[in-house]
Parts: structure tokens; C-alpha cells; sequence
């Protein structure tokens, strides 16, 4: 169905999210760091980008502020997954919306897997 | 007084803070595990649900038994301890994890050492605490680490040890300071909040002893020194 670009520096909740993807069909690149996910989109361009904020070495941010830097990633759609705390990630939410890219962002402790199929989905559509 | 006191339970408040950010790492891979068992059935992992909930047990024991030791609610009874053989103990309780994770772990124990007198499951959980801080967290450059123990002059030294860019007693002096303070207060060495390196740290203090950054052969890592027992000597 698509392609989706994870962006996921723990390796077993990539390999989960990676499950949940395929099973409906995605195909999926896993990245653990952001200079493997630069490259990982490089190889193939990706359809949808689901991403940690919290990386080593370089956060989301800088991650996302790189990616856009390309302009034929610049309309590629956004998720962020994080174990940042909303009330960490909200004086970021303008930027991370209108100059970012990101559409929306999920707190690791309270999603469900199924909410974040169901955003990948309208993403892709749209 | 009171400043000593408000001192050590703002350090218990850190230290609580940095446990509680961790545990939401092995708690949302056992939530989203099992919810892919629903959602497609056969595609989750037993394994990974239970490593992950081990892992969040341990860290949480560990917590409290060094809580338990600095408040001395619990006795630190000392006995004669191997430390190879707790290492031995260590790798097999760890391996699960790391492979999980895609991070080798060997042992390096050869050699013959005078048992230490400490406390085993202190040392064991200290242990314990290092090594699933530094594999879920792993910046090695080859993505192996290596339980270890080797003879100084000061006495037995037992880490967890890997290749890294160079580390410095600074950095994790450092580290120390921004306990709960900082995402990744310790980043020579692993990402993330480095709970269970803080958590090694309040056993070991409650130990007698510390860790420190240390060498094993060409490998940096975090280690602890221990003095032999004088009562049982190995031949």
C-alpha cells in the first residue's frame, strides 16, 4: 500500500510498529538513528515518515528541519510517536505543524496501534 | 542536618523520576505487543513481552533494594561473593535482552580470583542494572559489550565494558549531576535516561563503593571495585 519511513531508535519497538505496519499491507524502511533514516529515504522515497523525537545525537527536530531541507521530501507527511510528554512537545507544536510537516503526534504511553494504522492510512490517501 | 536530608531525598526524587522515564519504554513495547496480537494474531512476540516485563521487574527491584540499603531498612548481609560466577549469572539473565536488542554480550572472566566480600544480590542487581541500561541504550561501535572482570592493585574490578569513543570520569560526573534532569544524560556512553545506571550507582553507594569509568583490555565502560574476602582464599 505504501511506503513508510520509521524513524525509531529503540529496536524492539521498531520491530513491533514494523509488525503492525506490514500487517495491513505497508512497506516498511527502518531507521534507528537519523542519519540512517536520510538514507534509508534516499534509497526510496518514502510516502509517509513515523518518527521518535527523542533520537540519540540529533533530535526529531533537527532530524525533521534536514528532511524538509530536500525538496522533494518537503510534502511528505509527518507522524511523530514519542516518549516526550505533551506538555514537552506543545511549545513546539506551531513549528513542528507548519514549518515541520507533522500532522500528528502520538504520546508512546497512551497510543494504540490501531489509531496510528488509521492515521497512516488517511495520510497516504490524502 | 536538614540540608543533609533535603539533600538525600531531592536525590531520591531524581533518581525516581530518571525509573519512572525508563519504565515507559519496556511497558509501551508489552502494551503495543499485545495489542498486535489482536490486531493480527501469531504476529506478536511471547518473547518480547516477557524480557521486556523482566526487565521492567528487575529495574523496579533494583530500584527498591537500593532505596531499602540507603535507609537501612534492609541489612546489608555480606558474604563471601565469585565474581565470575555472578557474571556468568548476569550473562545468562541479560542474553535474552541483548539479542533482542542485536547487541552481543561475551564474557571475560579468565583467570582465578579471590572471592569478594559484598553483598551478591546488591551486586548482582547493580550489575544487572548496568548491563540493561548499556544494551538498550547501545552506542558501542560494534555493537558488542562484554561483562568483565580482571585484578588491580585496589582490588577486583567488575564492569560492563564496550568500545567507544574515548570516555572520561568527567562525563560521567556529569551524568551524575543530571540525574532526571536530562534526556540523555550520558551520551559517550548510551542513549536514553540511564535509570539503571543510577540505579547501580544508590546500590553500590549503599555498598561501601561506586562506579566509576573504567578499562577492561582495549574495551571503556562503567566498572566497580571490590576488596577480596580475607576469610577464603581460592588455591
Amino acid at each position: 500500500m505504501a511506503h513508510v519511513l520509521l524513524l525509531e531508535p529503540n529496536r524492539v519497538l521498531a520491530q513491533t510498529y514494523d509488525r503492525a505496519l506490514q500487517s495491513v499491507g505497508h512497506m516498511v524502511s527502518v531507521a534507528f538513528s537519523a542519519e540512517e533514516a536520510i538514507q534509508a529515504a534516499d534509497r526510496l522515497q518514502p510516502d509517509v515518515v513515523l518518527l521518535e523525537l527523542h533520537l540519540p545525537v540529533h533530535d526529531g527536530i533537527e532530524f525533521l528541519h534536514e528532511f524538509r531541507s530536500y525538496p522533494e521530501w518537503q510534502a511528505i507527511p509527518a507522524i511523530m510517536i514519542t516518549n516526550a510528554a505533551p506538555q514537552a512537545v506543545q511549545p513546539y507544536a506551531g513549528v513542528l505543524k507548519q514549518d515541520l510537516g507533522v500532522k500528528k503526534c502520538f504520546y508512546k504511553p497512551r497510543f494504540q496501534l490501531k489509531q496510528l494504522l488509521k492515521v497512516v492510512a488517511e495520510q497516504v490517501a490524502t | 542536618m536538614q540540608d543533609s536530608a533535603d539533600k538525600l531525598q531531592g536525590g531520591s526524587m531524581q533518581l525516581l523520576y530518571s525509573v519512572a522515564e525508563q519504565l515507559k519504554t519496556p511497558l509501551s513495547i508489552i502494551s503495543r505487543q499485545a495489542e498486535l496480537d489482536k490486531l493480527a494474531s501469531g504476529v506478536a512476540d511471547p518473547d518480547i513481552i516477557h524480557t521486556q516485563a523482566n526487565t521492567a521487574l528487575t529495574l523496579v527491584e533494583s530500584y527498591l533494594l537500593g532505596l531499602q540499603l540507603a535507609q537501612q531498612q534492609t541489612a546489608l548481609a555480606l558474604e563471601p561473593v565469585s565474581v565470575s560466577s555472578l557474571l556468568v549469572e548476569v550473562a545468562h539473565e541479560l542474553d535474552g535482552f541483548a539479542k533482542q536488542y542485536g547487541v552481543g554480550l561475551e564474557l571475560q572472566i579468565a583467570g582465578k580470583y579471590e572471592p569478594v566480600m559484598t553483598s551478591r544480590p546488591g551486586l548482582r542487581a547493580a550489575l544487572l542494572s548496568v548491563g540493561y541500561a548499556m544494551l538498550e541504550g547501545d552506542l558501542s561501535q560494534d555493537r558488542k559489550l562484554s561483562l568483565a572482570v580482571h585484578k588491580t592493585p585496589h582490588g577486583i574490578v567488575t564492569g560492563v565494558y564496550g568500545y567507544y569513543d574515548q570516555l572520561h570520569s568527567r562525563q560521567w560526573r556529569q551524568a551524575l549531576a543530571l540525574q532526571g534532569q536530562a534526556r540523555q544524560p550520558f551520551k559517550g556512553l548510551c542513549s536514553g535516561s540511564a535509570a539503571g545506571l543510577y540505579v547501580a550507582e544508590a546500590i553500590l553507594q549503599a555498598m561501601a563503593t561506586r562506579l566509576r569509568v573504567g578499562r577492561h583490555l582495549k574495551q571503556q565502560g562503567l566498572a566497580t571495585t571490590l576488596l577480596p574476602s580475607q576469610q577464603l582464599q581460592f588455591v
